[in-house]
């Protein structure tokens, strides 16, 4: 189980959670989607970091974050005739540890990789990507590879 | 009707793997519940245990959102597309502060009315934790009005049982405790206080073994204890696990308050390096407190607190605040941190907790011989009118009570100063109520030159074995 993406498209993460400091930052991250979609062990292939707005009000963006759905919807119509489509979602945690929170379980989906980078100051610190388990009850860390 | 259902990645898994699914269907539920025919586990994906649509699922008919419409009553068209797309939210761990439920609304009206706290500051309130160190004078205000205040989880450590003399000053204990573990009566009663609190009881010693594991479960501690070794502890422990610690002692008419261990702020051990003589600084049980100047401390320990959890103000790190009840004076001194502090210094030494008892000399190897006579020998040395001198290192209202014939009155907390009235030339009789303190006032003495013998059994057994007539409680 992995999350396989790039030098490059790290860097585009980094660079959109750093500047969104003190607030959080967020993407998706979009791959082709692969026949074994549900199988436990196979990797998460990312071809292409997509930064958004934090969608959260105002008032908690500094520790919530919030992907726009019906940009989500138009992304996802937009990829599907190509057998593309969101394959994970990254955010950050400014100032906190780069682990899920019970708000990030509550609210998370199987089968697409949560990538959680922590902020510390503006800099990143500290990055780990996390599936879900299939009974919804926790998160799993996956290994990150970098290329290139 | 033929209807398209979209799917996204993130729900495909639970489709059979297909970006989209076609139904027959004239509403958006009817198109529904044909997809959860064919794919029953999208159906607990999607749908609450009430048979609603979750929260944090969004359907949308083309671009409109159904439940602007009529919801899953919404009517569909031949041809139209229904888009399931999932709420991408979450945050970091503090961002999981809990909702406020409307009893608590009420309950916090007036907290919710400060821009400073508001529903935000009251969430942040509720998830937070404090550890209150001693449920005594200091950890009675502190505890009730951090429950009051809606903290989320009160952590308590102590293990005395109320005694009759608490009473005037530990508010969270009652008469009818008498003789009950503390911890029984400060939870009964901050539970009726408050029932949305969490109170978790440690009825031991805090000590170097136990301190560490302890406080990384909460988030800000509160110092209320009475002793030296204990506040050493809890600096260093507050050090070592990155907790602010909120700081309050009180002696007499005289308190202290303080923010140690703050990010970047100074500890205690950068404003006291090291701990005063064992037996110099009397405690409460010895030199007396007025009853209300714990309320005034206390209270002020529980503001810093909040300030602390809500991120709002200028927390009092950096600053020593001294408080005289008889002046009704403040005082503020800056605090530095010190570089060459030797647990949050730059090159600090101390790595664990140390042994705090012999930190603070109270666990001498070979305890220092006090030489003593008996209360017999007094009374023959009075009646031979030896040259000597008589001292009672007793508090005044002792004193005024009884005492023995020819005695000079100097408390043991003021015998640092006054050493220098007594007549060195001479021998130095110390006496106290049953001979403990008079004991530390001998070793004190014999320290800086003076010829001083302790009286074994203090006026206890002068009024038992000389002068029955005597009345010492």
């Amino acid at each position: 189980m992995s999350l396989e993406i790039t030098r490059a498209l790290e860097a585009l993460a980094v660079a959109a959670c750093e500047t969104a400091y003190p607030e959080e930052g967020c993407g998706l991250l979009i791959g082709p989607v692969p026949p074994d979609l549900a199988a436990p062990e196979r990797a998460v292939v990312v071809d292409e970091v997509r930064p958004l707005a934090n969608g959260w009000d105002a008032s908690a963006k500094t520790n919530r974050y919030a992907i726009d759905p019906r940009e989500l919807a138009r992304v996802e119509a937009a990829l599907a005739p190509a057998g593309r489509g969101v394959v994970g979602f990254f955010h950050s945690h400014p100032d906190a540890p780069a682990w899920p929170s019970p708000f990030d379980l509550a609210l998370a989906w199987p089968c697409v990789s949560y990538w959680i980078l922590r902020v510390d100051q503006g800099r990143l610190s500290d990055s780990r990507s996390w599936r879900r388990s299939d009974d919804g009850r926790s998160f799993v860390e996956e290994a990150i590879h970098l290329e290139g | 009707m033929s209807i398209e259902i979209r799917l996204p990645t993130a729900l495909r898994a639970l489709a059979g793997q297909q970006a989209s699914v076609a139904v027959e269907a004239a509403t958006v539920g009817e198109a529904l519940d044909a997809l959860f025919a064919r794919h029953e586990r999208l159906k607990g994906q999607l749908l609450g245990p009430d048979g609603k649509l979750r929260s944090f699922v969004n359907v949308y008919v083309d671009e409109d959102d159904v439940r602007d419409k009529q919801g899953l009553q919404t009517p569909l068209k031949d041809g139209d597309a229904v888009l399931i797309v999932p709420a991408i939210a979450g945050g970091s761990p503090a961002a999981a502060a809990p909702e406020l439920t409307k009893e608590e609304r009420r309950r916090y009206s007036r907290h919710l009315l400060l821009p400073e706290v508001g529903a935000e500051g009251q969430r942040k309130l509720k998830a937070a934790s404090v550890l209150c160190i001693g449920a005594g004078g200091l950890g009675s205000p502190l505890a009730l009005y951090l429950a009051a205040a809606g903290v989320g989880r009160i952590g308590l450590v102590d293990f005395d049982a109320v005694d009759e003399s608490n009473l005037q000053r530990q508010i969270l204990h009652d008469t009818p405790s008498v003789g009950t573990p503390k911890l029984e009566s400060a939870k009964k009663r901050l539970a009726a206080l408050n029932p949305n609190v969490t109170i978790e009881t440690y009825e031991m010693k805090l000590s170097s073994a136990n301190a560490v594991e302890l406080f990384k479960k909460y988030d800000v501690i509160a110092d209320g204890t009475d002793n030296f070794p204990t506040r050493y502890l809890v600096n260093d422990a507050c050090v070592l696990t990155g907790h602010p610690n909120a700081y309050g002692s009180i002696f007499r008419f005289e308190g202290q308050l303080s923010v140690f261990a703050a990010k970047d702020g100074p500890c205690y051990r950068c404003l006291y390096p090291e701990p005063p003589p064992p037996g110099l600084v009397p405690s409460c049980a010895e030199g007396g407190v007025l009853g209300v100047l714990p309320g005034v401390i206390g209270t002020m320990q529980a503001i810093e607190t909040l300030k602390l959890i809500l991120g709002i103000g200028r927390p009092l790190a950096g600053r020593l605040m001294l408080y005289d009840a008889l002046e009704q004076s403040w005082r503020t001194l800056k605090v530095r941190k010190n570089p060459d502090c030797p647990v949050c210094g730059k090159n600090p030494t101390i790595k664990a907790p140390i042994d705090y008892e012999a930190f603070c000399g109270l666990k001498e190897k070979t305890p220092p011989v006090i030489p003593e006579m008996t209360v017999e020998e007094l009374k023959a040395k009075l009646d031979k009118k030896d040259k000597f001198v008589l001292i009672d290192v007793r508090e005044v209202h002792e004193f005024e009570a009884a005492r023995i014939p020819g005695s000079t009155l100097i408390p043991l907390g003021e015998l640092d100063k006054r050493h220098v009235e007594i007549d060195r030339t001479v021998l130095v009789v110390v006496h106290c109520r049953s001979g403990a303190r008079s004991a530390r006032a001998v070793q004190f003495l014999r320290g800086k030159g003076f010829d001083a013998v302790n009286v074994a059994g203090g006026i206890l057994a002068w009024a038992e074995r000389v002068d029955p007539s005597l009345s010492v409680d």
